[in-house]
């Protein structure tokens, strides 16, 4: 089965109903995306599929041939980090650090429909992402932060 | 500097020595010199000591005995050391220690918890930093022969006048230079970067996805497997009928543990499909027919005061009660409590030859070594401990039983196992917060609160502990266990063991009570239970605010008033709780529809306070904003500070409002984040956190954020709609509320 990742093709060996979670970390060998509840209950292994985010623990490898993936990993190029990913140091948001790949996967998409998101819009694109550290005053702040490195230098798009 | 190189260094180093605090002074092993002159010869690199050592890039490399779990203390320890030797932030390196006797800094153990990595470390890591300083400047001041006193260390060189040679440049001569007995430590004054820092080292890394987490670990030959655990905590397969998993693509082998049933394929995703085709017996396993509900029955039926061991006995408090013209009070409740850290347990474990070496995400590389040693009946010394990134530990990760499952499996099919437990079983098998049942009764005549009494009822974290762990440790000798479990104990408590968790926060309140009895119960069950966020605190902070409130109500006084009273004059209790009502605006009355409640805690040598602001829609508890106002000292890196009380707080949140673990015929009844839930952006407070100045050595920061939370909540709500909830979690309590 062809896995078309960050812009490369992978070719991996797993049955259709393999979630694509697992082909990415284990086959693919990019374990930024990670395991959290396993029931698209907590968002830490949130990846972009066509754009949109999607629950990697829950969405089978099968559905998404030949669709373009974005790993947390796909969003740096040239090791230059993506502006969202910019915020989030900025902003000291990570604790532990386990769920922010999700997180930042989410918010990257909210501010692809929303450049200048309302405290309300941002609470309603990231309520569906877990912390246990308890990072989300941070994060809504951050993501205010992000939209303006975004309004000031758009990135680049990964195909 | 590889770390083969740097462990067979430090072995020689410390063979005659042993340093079991953190020494500043690694060199006091006889021939030490003479190793740290060969060593910087061949590869140009200080090795100062056993934490710090200078690279020939002039790059400072740290040994950090403490597991990054969130809180910062990588950050923190990076900032006290560069601040110190005289280096930018950005030019040390971290490296976690593995299991490592001379690191045993904390009761005889290497551990992570009750908040004590910073306290514990601020002056001799600042000391070890100071010598390695001072013996780069003895080489510089050699070279240049001028006496050291005018030299100075800055930005990484060594300067005199306009000499000036980087740190990089003097580590082999630094290397021949005596090891100072007793190296200046800078004042607060000259600081450069602690108290000031506002980043975090490990941002980077945790945004970009290139952070390795226990989860992450590959090893050349690995295997990965996949556990069933059984319905009821403790239950041994009986019966394992697997012949179809077994014929699936990838699958190695299906062996039934006495902890479970193990899955082992090539990769994790095989041995995770392979699941559907394993079916299994159980027994009745340990805790068969335990149930919460009736657990609570029978602990609020129970009136034991009076009986179990008394903690404190200050004048007469039952007469105090016999003479009250008010009395108050009444039962408060909390349940068991998981961690959820998001990362499950996980452990990757190679066994040959007698030894075995682990890489995990673990709170304490000692109690790693216990239980794996433990599970394959070898020595502790012959278990290696790689450290690794932890999602998150809260306590959980002090407890290496997935250690010891995965070195059984890996002893089993001799290849190297990663195992990683799903979310379902790292919420059964959680070594959870204990459950309470707290009696309190306050006296009031003539409006003065004139005493009080507390008998706590709860699953005693030190003998289930000790009972747990001795079973769990079954086949070390005893002695060992002993200094395994005791040591772990110690270091949540500050006097005997006996029930120290059930008391603490209530035992040492600073309340002036007047006649003051506390007395506690143990009960025991054989789930586990053990350290979570804060631990006793957790559920005494909500027990004695709430009480305090109740006394407030009771004398017709304004909370902060009565408290205020209640406190030591000029004490950091009242200048916290004074600046907590300047900061919350608490002479102002709150808005329409706005329930007020305060509430303050001292734990972990800190004093932490707060102001909560909550309405009530549609019997949802919604907390609109939280001022915290904290004094923990000096604050190393005030901005990590800051998240730790926001992250304690909205932890707090998520136990106070919603979460419990519940048990029916023995099942636990929560098994992912839809049935025992975390906080969510949309729940979140708003949260103001003000940290007091303070020149005081710095005190706990990862828990003290956490009790307060609970009641200032409950406070408030009672200020809202006059309804006084004792039970946790609040919104079972409000939705059962003039049932119980």
């Amino acid at each position: 089965m062809k896995l078309v990742v960050n812009g490369n093709s992978y070719e991996v060996p797993c049955p259709a109903d393999t979630p694509l979670l697992w082909a990415l970390r284990e086959e693919v060998g990019l374990t930024g995306t990670k395991f959290g509840c396993g029931k698209a209950l907590c968002g830490a292994c949130t990846v972009h599929v066509d754009g949109e985010p999607k629950r990697s623990c829950v969405t089978p490898c099968g559905d998404v041939v030949d669709k373009a993936i974005i790993t947390i990993e796909g969003l740096v190029r040239d090791s230059v980090l993506h502006p969202v990913q910019q915020a989030w140091v900025e902003e000291n948001v990570p604790q532990c650090g386990y769920c922010q790949a999700g997180q930042i996967m989410t918010a990257v998409v909210l501010l692809r429909a929303k450049p200048q998101p309302t405290d309300a819009e941002i609470d309603d694109a990231m309520s569906a992402n877990l912390c246990r550290c308890g990072t989300y005053p941070r994060i809504r702040k951050t993501v205010h932060r992000a939209a303006e490195l975004l309004a000031a230098a758009p990135p680049a798009v990964t195909k | 500097m590889t770390e083969l190189s740097r462990r067979g260094f430090l072995g020689g180093l410390l063979a005659g020595g042993g340093a079991l605090v953190l020494a500043a002074c690694g060199g006091g092993a006889r021939g030490a010199q003479t190793l740290r002159i060969q060593h910087a010869d061949q590869t140009g690199e200080l090795v100062a000591n056993l934490y710090i050592s200078v690279l020939p890039t002039g790059r400072v490399a740290l040994v950090v005995n403490k597991a990054e779990i969130g809180q910062g203390v990588t950050t923190g320890y990076a900032t006290m050391v560069a601040d110190e030797i005289g280096v930018p932030l950005d030019h040390v390196d971290v490296l976690f220690a593995g299991a490592n006797a001379a690191l045993r800094t904390s009761a005889n153990m290497q551990i992570t918890g009750g908040s004590t990595s910073t306290m514990e470390a601020f002056v001799p890591l600042r000391q070890a930093a100071a010598s390695a300083r001072e013996m780069l400047i003895a080489a510089a001041a050699e070279q240049w022969r001028v006496p050291v006193t005018l030299c100075r260390a800055v930005d990484g060189h060594v300067e005199h006048l306009a000499d000036k040679l980087s740190f990089g440049e003097l580590t082999k001569h630094a290397a021949r230079m005596p090891v100072p007995a007793s190296p200046r430590l800078k004042t607060a004054k000259e600081f450069t970067l602690i108290g000031k820092v506002d980043r975090r080292i490990d941002a980077r890394a945790k945004v970009d996805g290139t952070a390795q987490f226990g989860i992450d670990v590959s090893v050349p030959n690995m295997v990965n497997a996949f556990a069933i655990h059984g319905p009821v905590y403790g239950a041994k397969p009986l019966t394992v009928t697997a012949d179809a998993a077994k014929a699936r693509p990838g699958v190695l082998a299906v062996i039934a543990m006495p902890w479970g049933v193990a899955i082992v394929a090539d990769k994790f995703w095989q041995a995770r499909a392979a699941a559907a085709d394993v079916r299994i017996t159980w027994d009745k396993g340990l805790v068969a027919g335990l149930d919460t509900t009736k657990m609570r029955d029978a602990l609020r039926a129970h009136d034991g005061t009076g009986e179990g061991q008394v903690s404190k006995h200050d004048g007469n408090a039952a007469d105090a009660l016999a003479d009250a013209d008010v009395t108050i009070g009444g039962v408060y409740e909390a349940p068991y409590l998981a961690h959820a850290t998001l990362e499950p347990q996980n452990a990757t474990v190679a066994v040959s030859g007698g030894r075995a070496e682990v890489w995990a995400p673990t709170q304490s590389p000692t109690l790693v070594q216990a239980f794996v040693a433990n599970a394959l009946g070898i020595d502790m010394e012959h278990v290696t401990v790689h450290v690794t990134l932890c999602g998150g530990g809260f306590g959980r990760r002090a407890i290496a039983d997935v250690c010891a499952q995965a070195a059984m499996i890996a002893a089993h099919v001799k290849r190297p196992v990663k195992l990683t437990w799903t979310r379902e079983s790292d919420m059964t098998q959680a070594w959870y917060r204990p459950i309470y049942s707290v009696k309190v009764e306050g006296a009031l005549r003539g409006g003065k609160v004139t005493g009080a009494r507390i008998h706590a009822v709860s699953q005693s974290i030190a003998l289930s502990g000790k009972t747990l762990f001795g079973a769990a440790l079954s086949k070390l000798p005893g002695p060992v266990v002993d200094m395994v479990t005791n040591a772990a104990l110690a270091l949540f408590s500050t006097s005997s063991f006996g029930d120290i968790f059930a008391t603490e926060g209530i035992a040492n309140s600073p309340y002036q009570l007047g006649n003051f009895e506390l007395s506690s119960e143990p009960v025991q069950t054989k789930l586990p239970v053990a350290f979570w966020r804060s631990v006793g605190n957790s559920v005494t902070g909500f027990v004695m605010e709430g009480f305090i409130d109740e006394l407030a109500v009771a004398a017709k006084q304004d909370p902060f008033a009565l408290r205020r009273q209640l406190l030591p004059p000029n004490s950091k209790q009242t200048r916290v709780l004074d600046a907590l009502a300047k900061l919350s605006g608490w002479a102002t009355p709150p808005g329409t529809g706005i329930g007020r409640g305060m509430a303050r805690h001292f734990a972990f040598e800190t004093e932490c306070a707060q102001v909560v602001e909550l309405s009530v829609v549609r019997d949802r508890i919604r907390v609109h904003r939280v001022y915290c106002v904290v004094d923990c000292g000096l604050a190393i890196n005030p901005d990590i500070v800051k998240a730790q009380m926001e992250g304690a707080i909205i932890f707090g949140l998520s136990a106070a409002l919603d979460q419990e673990i519940t048990l029916v015929n023995g099942v636990v009844q929560q098994r992912n984040y839809d049935t025992f839930p975390l906080l969510r952006m949309h729940e979140c407070p708003e949260i103001i956190v003000e940290i007091l100045p303070s020149d005081a050595p710095p005190s706990g920061v990862g828990e003290p954020g956490l009790p307060p939370i609970a009641p200032a909540v409950a406070n408030a709500l009672f200020a809202l709609t006059n309804v006084r909830l004792r039970r946790l979690p609040l919104h079972r309590a409000w939705a059962e509320r003039g049932a119980a």
